[in-house]
């Protein structure tokens, strides 16, 4: 935490600084900015190709809070995305992602393919479409916590950053069918996903359905734009072995600089406590909530401020009742379901662009938890030119042996990494 | 000679009226010009009339050298309730941002990534593309957010360098839902085509300055083809914006709306 706040400091001053550097001795005229046009190259605009192919290799290191050595990891991560019309109205969308995974930890890392999404799209008029096959199903208007967005629940395979933007990217799609009716002014989205698997499958190469299609599902989502400012989306969500849960979404403009988020889910289930522990629970109501800001300064820095509240997660008295196993339980389940893992939280998330010099870009954040004050912080520094980028990424989890974030094994994480688009 | 002289009173008739409308039409053209008829001409030298699509072209030099290019497929259409346009606008190029989407409608702007399937509410200071602001890239009918003020006519240097006689225009913002608190601009007095554009921070410090040149026959008219962008705090950042492949393109109401970004793929 003193780490970024030091840097972002420095990084403001260093900002300011050449803000208020004296001018160039001698000012272009506007003149020479047209001769400079007259000068710019002139190659036609080519179309935008249907994918995007990337391969990343990264080295890092792991160190955990006991005595244990540290653990080296190594990967190479190729990802592919293919969206492309195959006909009139009928669309094809496959998206891949295999991570070749090496360390000396215990257990090792393993290669896994995470098969995001493959479906095919079909508009059979101007105001409706129908999809089939797995599809990333996203929901929400907040940044760090996601109520309403049920479908991330055991969609994660594998994990290279714990930037929230990657994680919503980096997940199995659900497999539905699912259509939507477009209006001038709303649209309602009704989506099935079907049992397909009772239990995920680990193998690296594993469609994993049973991860993502454990049971019936249903989701209903319509939204209606009441004015620019005003477009809220109401989710209904159920299934087989799923208790109705209600959800809402707004978002608005507050001046030219914030926009104020708001999402919200509620219906019975039971608590997270129970669920990692397999206890026999009666199903209660609960209720999730994320809301906040984001504010952009003139020089693009965005800051996000967000309040999470998760009631079917242990508060500070709860929390203190388990045994450290039990917590450790308690932190993988809420990892798995991608879950608010306490009661009151807040998340803090900056992006700056263009840092010190064009094309840097640096993005933090600071999950706090307010039960038992314990911090998650994540620093990235990301330099890209044309079809590559350099990546440097830290993660450390600080707090009492007792707290939330100081009861995971890990004490921090960096990585470098290098990316080249192809 | 009364023969005579009867022709020659309707001939003198004829002259007295001839004079009067000369006259009055003199009269006319010598009144001063209505500031948002002006505005409005130069608007439809822009703005195609209807539903168009058009490729934008931006290419960033620092210190005259380039540092960031970009290519962007915009779709417009003009609301016909407010008469503002809304915009789809994909990213061509880079690569690595190519097929994510903004949906703009005035001040409501969306961005959505395909990868994460995440549709972001953005406020008009997020800027994604460089020098530019999002409402740069896109058709904007100033008649419709500004009020105009005529406070003369000068005579400037355009942007081909050609010395050009204009109508300086004072432009106040009326509406909130505008990127730019006041504008300064210069329209040519015989072709209403925009030269020159001065965009002013509520602050009063200048953003930004545009010259709107390469004028060339699209979509039924002389049209822009080409904006530069000169910074106002630093005039070695300058931003060239390039439009082309214009094209007739209508598309239903219903795409410009947040829950239809997931969906849209355009031929």
């Amino acid at each position: 935490m003193r780490f970024i706040t030091c840097s972002l400091c420095l990084a403001l001053y260093w900002n300011a600084s050449a803000q208020a550097a004296d001018p160039p001795a001698e000012l272009p005229d506007e003149l020479d900015a047209l001769s400079l046009a007259d000068k710019a190259p002139t190659e036609t605009a080519q179309p935008a190709q249907n994918w995007r192919v990337f391969v990343e290799g990264a080295i890092g290191r792991n160190e955990l809070r006991d005595a244990a050595p540290r653990v080296n990891t190594q990967r190479l991560s190729i990802d592919l995305r293919f969206d492309a019309r195959l006909a009139p109205g009928l669309r094809a969308v496959l998206s891949d992602r295999v991570d070749l995974a090496h360390s000396n930890g215990v257990p090792p890392a393993e290669n896994v393919n995470t098969l995001r999404e493959a479906y095919l799209s079909w508009a059979p008029g101007d105001h409706q479409v129908i999809d089939l096959g797995r599809v990333n199903v996203r929901n929400g208007a907040a940044m760090g916590f996601n109520p309403t967005d049920w479908f991330k629940e055991n969609a994660l395979r594998s994990v290279v950053t714990p930037d929230p933007a990657v994680l919503r990217e980096n997940r199995q799609g659900t497999v539905v069918l699912q259509g939507q009716q477009l209006w001038r002014s709303g649209a309602l989205t009704a989506t099935f996903s079907p049992e397909l698997a009772r239990a995920p499958d680990p193998d690296a190469f594993a469609l994993d359905a049973g991860a993502t299609n454990p049971s019936n599902r249903w989701l209903l989502a319509g939204s209606y734009k009441f004015s620019n400012a005003v477009n809220p989306q109401l989710l209904i969500y159920g299934g087989a072995d799923t208790p109705t849960q209600l959800g809402l979404n707004v978002s608005a403009l507050a001046g030219d600089a914030v926009v104020v988020f708001g999402e919200f889910s509620a219906g019975k289930g039971r608590s997270l406590v129970a669920q990692a522990l397999g206890l026999a629970e009666t199903e209660s109501q609960q209720q999730r909530a994320a809301a906040g800001l984001t504010y952009t300064t003139g020089f693009n820095l965005s800051f996000t401020a967000e309040a999470q509240y998760n009631s079917a997660a242990p508060d500070r008295s709860q929390w203190d009742a388990l045994d450290p196993v039990a917590r450790l339980g308690v932190l993988t389940t809420a990892d798995a379901l991608q879950d608010l893992p306490v009661r009151r939280a807040w998340f803090f998330h900056a992006t700056w662009k263009d840092l010190l010099l064009r094309r840097l870009d640096l993005s933090a954040f600071v999950r706090l938890d307010s039960e038992t004050d314990s911090r998650d912080q994540w620093l990235e520094a990301r330099y890209h030119w044309d079809h590559a980028d350099l990546s440097v990424q830290w993660q450390g989890f600080s707090g009492d042996s007792g707290s939330v974030f100081g009861s995971i094994p890990q004490r921090q994480a960096v990585e470098v990494a290098l990316r080249y688009y192809f | 000679m009364s023969e005579l002289a009867h022709p020659m009173k309707s001939t003198f008739a004829l002259r007295a009226v001839a004079l009067a409308l000369w006259l009055g039409l003199a009269a006319t053209t010598h009144a001063a010009p209505d500031a948002q008829d002006i505005l409005a001409a130069s608007d439809a030298v822009r703005n195609p009339a209807r539903p168009f699509a058009v490729t934008v072209t931006l290419l960033e030099f620092r210190n005259t050298r380039q540092t960031d290019a970009n290519t962007l497929a915009v779709i417009s259409k003009a609301d016909p309730g407010s008469g503002q346009y809304r915009s789809l606008i994909r990213i061509v190029a880079p690569q690595r941002d190519a097929n994510k989407l903004m949906l703009k409608n005035g001040n409501d702007l969306w961005f959505f990534d395909p990868a994460s399937q995440a549709s972001i509410r953005l406020s008009p200071q997020q800027r994604l593309l460089g020098q530019a602001s999002n409402g740069d890239v896109v058709t904007v009918n100033l008649a419709k957010d500004y009020k105009a003020e005529l406070t003369g006519e000068e005579e400037l240097t355009d942007g081909e360098r050609v010395m050009r006689r204009a109508y300086k225009l004072d432009l106040a913002a009326v509406s909130p839902d505008v990127t730019y608190h006041r504008v300064e601009m210069w329209v040519n007095t015989t072709s209403s085509w925009p030269i020159k554009a001065r965009f002013f921070a509520e602050s009063g410090h200048l953003l930004k300055t545009a010259y709107y040149r390469k004028f060339q026959p699209q979509l039924g008219r002389e049209r822009p083809t080409e904006v530069v962008i000169i910074d106002g705090l630093d005039p070695a950042w300058v931003t060239v914006m390039r439009y082309s492949d214009y094209a007739w393109r209508e598309v239903p109401d219903a795409w410009f709306q947040r829950d239809y970004l997931p969906r849209f793929k355009p031929e």
